[in-house]
C-alpha cells in the first residue's frame, strides 16, 4: 500500500505546477456566443417556414455583426505564388490555398501575411511554431473552413466574421498548418515541437524575428 | 442569475487546476487538455442547473472533457495536412511535467489512466470513481493496482520517490 501511495504522490507532485489560467469571463463569453448561435439557428428555421427570414433574424439579433475593421472598398486582385495563392470568393470570403509539394517549406510567411492583410484579414504567420493568445478568442468556426483539393488545401476565410480585436494565428509546419483565432493586445504563448528548425516569428508589423520559440511568452510589437 | 454566475465562478476557480491535471494525465498533452477542459466547463455552465446537483461536478467536467476527444480539437484548430502525409500534430508534453512520467502514463490503457487521474487529482474514492466511470468498484481497484504497478516498472526508482523533482534537478 505504501508503494502505491509513493507512486500516486509522485504523479500528484509531478503535475503540481500545472495551472489553468483562462478567466471565467471567457467561459461566459463562449456560452453567450453558443446561445446566440442556437437562437440564430432556431430563428432561421422558423423564418424559413414563415417566409420572412430577414425580419425575424434582425428582430432576434441575427448572426454576429460584421467586423468593425471594414474590408477594402474594392476587392484586391489575386496573389498566386508557388507555395500559396490568395483569391477572392466564395462570396465575400477569401480563399487561401496552400500548395502541396516541395515549394511549401519555402513559403514566405511575410508574403502570406501581407497577402491576407490586403484582403482585410489580420494574421500572425509563424514557421515551425504556433502562437495562442491568453486568453483565447471565440468564433473560429465562423471564420475558417478548410477542404482538401487536388493541388493542396483550400482554406476559406471569412474576414468579416472575425470579431473585433482578433487576428488569425497561422502556424506553418512541414506537414501541416495549424490555425486559430487569437486576441490582439494580449500576451502570446508560442510553442514549437522538438526537432523543428529554428522558427521565424513574424510580428504584426511584419518584422521577422529568427529564433526558436519553444513554449515562450511572446509580446507583440504592434 | 447573478447568484448562479458567482456560484459557477467559485466552482470554476476551485476546480479548474485539478480538472486540467486529470485530463492532461489522461490525454498526455497540455494544450489539448486545456482546450477540452475549457469546453467542458463551458458546457457545465450552460447546464449548470443540472451539473450543480451532480454527485461529483468536477468528475462531470473531466468526463465531458475526455469524451470530446481529439477529433473535436482538430476540428477547432483546423490542422491542414499537406503533401501526402496526414500527420497529426505531435503531442506537446505537459508544461513542467516530467516527460518520462508522461510517456509512462501514455503507455497505460486509457481506462487505467482515467481511474488513476480521478483518484489522484479529484480525490474520488473507489465507490464514486466506479459510479462516475460506470464500472464495478472491484474493477476500479484492479485498474488502479495495475496502473501503479506499470508505473513502478516503467519509471526509474528515483522517479517514484516523492522528492523526485529535487532528485532530478
Amino acid at each position: 500500500m505504501n508503494e502505491q501511495n509513493d507512486v500516486m504522490c509522485h504523479v500528484r507532485e509531478s503535475f503540481s505546477g500545472l495551472r489553468m489560467d483562462m478567466p471565467v469571463e471567457d467561459l461566459f463569453a463562449r456560452s453567450r456566443v453558443r446561445r446566440r448561435r442556437r437562437l440564430s439557428g432556431l430563428t432561421a428555421a422558423a423564418t424559413a417556414t414563415a417566409g420572412s427570414a430577414l425580419a425575424l433574424t434582425l428582430a432576434l439579433g441575427g448572426p454576429a455583426p460584421a467586423r468593425s475593421g471594414n474590408p477594402p472598398p474594392s476587392r484586391p486582385g489575386p496573389v498566386k505564388l508557388a507555395a500559396f495563392s490568395v483569391t477572392n470568393g466564395p462570396g465575400a470570403s477569401t480563399t487561401l490555398t496552400l500548395h502541396k509539394g516541395p515549394q511549401y517549406p519555402r513559403l514566405d510567411p511575410s508574403a502570406l501575411r501581407q497577402a491576407l492583410a490586403r484582403h482585410g484579414i489580420p494574421a500572425l504567420v509563424t514557421v515551425g511554431t504556433f502562437c495562442r493568445s491568453k486568453p483565447g478568442a471565440v468564433g473560429f468556426d465562423k471564420v475558417v473552413s478548410a477542404s482538401d483539393q487536388a493541388d493542396g488545401s483550400a482554406i476559406v476565410i471569412n474576414g468579416q466574421a472575425m470579431p473585433p480585436g482578433t487576428e488569425l494565428s497561422i502556424g506553418l509546419f512541414p506537414r501541416y498548418t495549424r490555425m486559430l483565432l487569437i486576441k490582439d493586445g494580449v500576451p502570446l504563448s508560442c510553442s514549437s515541437t522538438p526537432s523543428r528548425q529554428p522558427a521565424a516569428h513574424i510580428t504584426p508589423t511584419g518584422v521577422p524575428i529568427r529564433g526558436s520559440q519553444n513554449n515562450s511568452q511572446v509580446k507583440r510589437t504592434s | 442569475m447573478r447568484h448562479e454566475q458567482d456560484e459557477f465562478a467559485d466552482f470554476y476557480r476551485a476546480s479548474r487546476d485539478s480538472c486540467l491535471k486529470a485530463v492532461t494525465a489522461v490525454v498526455g498533452d497540455r494544450e489539448l487538455a486545456e482546450e477540452q477542459v475549457a469546453e467542458a466547463f463551458t458546457r457545465a455552465w450552460m447546464s449548470w442547473g443540472k451539473v450543480r446537483r451532480h454527485a461529483a461536478p468536477r468528475a462531470w467536467v473531466v468526463r465531458t472533457a475526455l469524451n470530446l476527444g481529439v477529433s473535436w480539437w482538430r476540428r477547432r484548430h483546423r490542422e491542414v495536412p499537406l503533401a501526402d502525409h496526414d500527420a497529426a500534430a505531435p503531442a506537446r508534453p505537459g508544461d513542467g511535467v516530467d516527460p518520462a512520467l508522461l510517456a509512462a502514463l501514455r503507455r497505460l490503457p486509457a481506462r487505467q489512466r482515467e481511474v488513476l487521474a480521478l483518484r489522484i487529482f479529484l480525490d474520488l474514492d473507489t465507490e464514486t470513481t466506479a459510479k462516475v466511470i460506470g464500472i464495478a468498484p472491484g474493477t476500479v481497484m484492479a485498474h488502479l493496482s495495475r496502473a501503479v504497478a506499470a508505473l513502478r516498472r516503467d519509471l526509474p526508482p528515483a522517479n517514484t520517490d516523492t522528492n523526485a523533482s529535487e532528485v532530478m534537478q
